[in-house]
């Protein structure tokens, strides 16, 4: 019985989250033609995970609220250029939550990169819709969550300087005192783990 | 840029992806990577099965509900002060009946970065260079022994339950140390043995933010009734108690201490021997001393 209540429960969760993207797509839609309305509702949806990613990457409570602004300032500014064929309006807002995260970051260490040419992170189109469905967004984070928590510490600081501080791999092998090619291998071993972990039932 | 183009084959290139979807590639190879994944299908497929990973790292952070006056102010901000489409891609789609031209519109992250002089970027880079040569030859014992700390610990989980939970604190503890050690603002002071223990060694690290990490090695076993204690001090002229310290038979000792964020930045350590329990200010010979870097 409980087996049955489960699936009635994801095929719920899925509808719910079809329903969001549906929404979000058309906020964007009407946000093109100027209507605030639909940035306010964009905002109820995604500024809790926008203000708390740029919260993780900034570690201060008045610069995450300025990137939150920036964001949805951007979305406002960007609606028209957004294209659903190539990922979710919610990924969207966060990679640019975390590359305006890491700008600031990086301008808040004095810390240019050589040359002042800084890695920002590269748009990723998204995994085609039906296999989105087959994870719910918070089964995807459950899971990440409990493969990170179970990477060999190396790896996991590996994939945190990198996402979450903005580091490149060469930064990150001075910062540890590792060879170049070992922290390679450890963030290609970290990244095949964790995607192993979203693909895995 | 005025470096040539790296020049590197299919299997150098799809060994980069894992780095290239988390950002993590310096601008010439992230250059040459985008170069190649827009003719190669099958890393282009790899980057893209890397999306759901990305996107779960980006949400797996602690939730945390923003201030609710920021909805007004963002709100009312971004409204009044620009139109939407304002843009200039955006404005050349609506002037283009067809709207073919919007698939071929790609997002660039903005660029406002590249505006930082060059001479600024070198400054910092000497900085930068000083600052990581110190650091990192301090991180990297530490780090190595903290990962088979911590690896064991969590090996050990799997034992029985009173054990897992022993276990798991000290997994809890190697990954704040880490997390003091990795701090930006992290600064050292090895403590020298004194007289009444010349072979003592101890070091410490504290960063503001997150706390301090005090180990020693070679200090002498404790007669009874006594206990060694770890001392801050500061610009105030009371020395703060930090930690009471029990060496084990082989003479060392730890401590993992949560600082007040306003606590007065350490000019010295010493570590005291003192009846147990420990006593509000020194009383006794001392062991260890160490003082901060610049002072």
């Amino acid at each position: 019985m409980w087996l049955l209540w489960a699936v009635i429960d994801r095929s719920g969760a899925a509808s719910r989250w079809i329903e969001d993207r549906a929404k979000d797509e058309a906020a964007l839609d009407r946000m093109r033609r100027g209507d605030a309305e639909a940035l306010a509702e964009l905002y109820d949806r995604h500024a809790r995970p926008v203000y708390s990613l740029a919260l993780r990457v900034l570690q201060d409570e008045g610069d995450a609220e300025d990137i939150v602004q920036d964001v949805f300032s951007q979305a406002w500014r960007q609606a028209a250029r957004f294209d659903s064929a190539r990922g979710n309006v919610a990924a969207w807002l966060l990679t640019i939550a975390r590359s305006r995260a890491i700008d600031r970051l990086r301008a808040r260490r004095a810390r240019p990169d050589r040359g002042a040419e800084l890695p920002p992170l590269p748009e990723i189109a998204d995994a085609a819709p039906a296999a989105d469905l087959q994870l719910l967004a918070a089964e995807q984070v459950a899971r990440i969550r409990g493969a990170l928590a179970a990477l060999p510490l190396l790896q996991r600081v590996a994939i945190e300087l990198a996402y979450y501080e903005g580091l490149t791999h060469t930064e990150i092998a001075e910062r540890l005192e590792q060879p170049l090619g070992t922290v390679k291998t450890r963030i290609r071993l970290a990244m095949t783990k964790l995607r192993e972990a979203l693909a895995g039932a | 840029m005025a470096k040539p183009p790296l020049s590197m084959s299919h299997d150098e290139l799809r060994a980069l992806v894992e780095a290239h979807v988390l950002g993590a590639l310096p601008a010439d190879e992230r250059e040459a990577f985008e170069a190649h994944v827009a003719t190669c299908a099958s890393c282009a497929t790899e980057v893209r099965a890397y999306a759901p990973v990305v996107g779960a790292l980006a949400r797996v952070v602690p939730q945390v509900d923003p201030p609710a006056a920021l909805r007004a102010r963002v709100l009312s901000a971004v409204v009044t002060d620009t139109r939407p489409g304002s843009d200039v891609v955006s404005a050349f789609r609506r002037t283009d009946a067809t709207g073919s031209d919007a698939s071929k519109v790609r997002l660039k992250p903005d660029t406002t970065y590249r505006s930082v002089r060059p001479w600024l970027a070198a400054a910092a880079s000497i900085a930068l260079a000083v600052g990581l040569a110190v650091y990192s030859s301090q991180l990297r014992g530490r780090i190595a022994s903290l990962e088979g700390r911590l690896r064991d610990a969590l090996a050990r989980a799997d034992a029985t339950e009173r054990r897992e939970a022993d276990a798991r604190r000290a997994a809890d503890e190697a990954q704040s140390q880490v997390a003091i050690l990795t701090a930006p603002d992290v600064v050292r002071i090895d403590l020298a043995g004194q007289p009444a223990a010349p072979t003592a060694a101890a070091r410490a690290m504290w960063s503001r933010q997150r706390g301090l990490v005090f180990t020693a090695s070679n200090l002498p076993p404790l007669p009874a009734g006594r206990i060694y204690q770890l001392w801050v001090l500061t610009a105030e002229p009371a020395p703060i108690s930090a930690a009471l310290l029990r060496p084990d038979p082989s003479g060392r000792a730890s401590a993992m201490v949560v600082t007040p964020v306003d606590m007065p930045a350490p000019t010295a350590m010493a570590v005291t021997i003192e009846p147990e329990g420990g006593v509000p200010a020194p009383t006794g010979d001392r062991y260890l001393v160490g003082v901060a870097p610049g002072h």
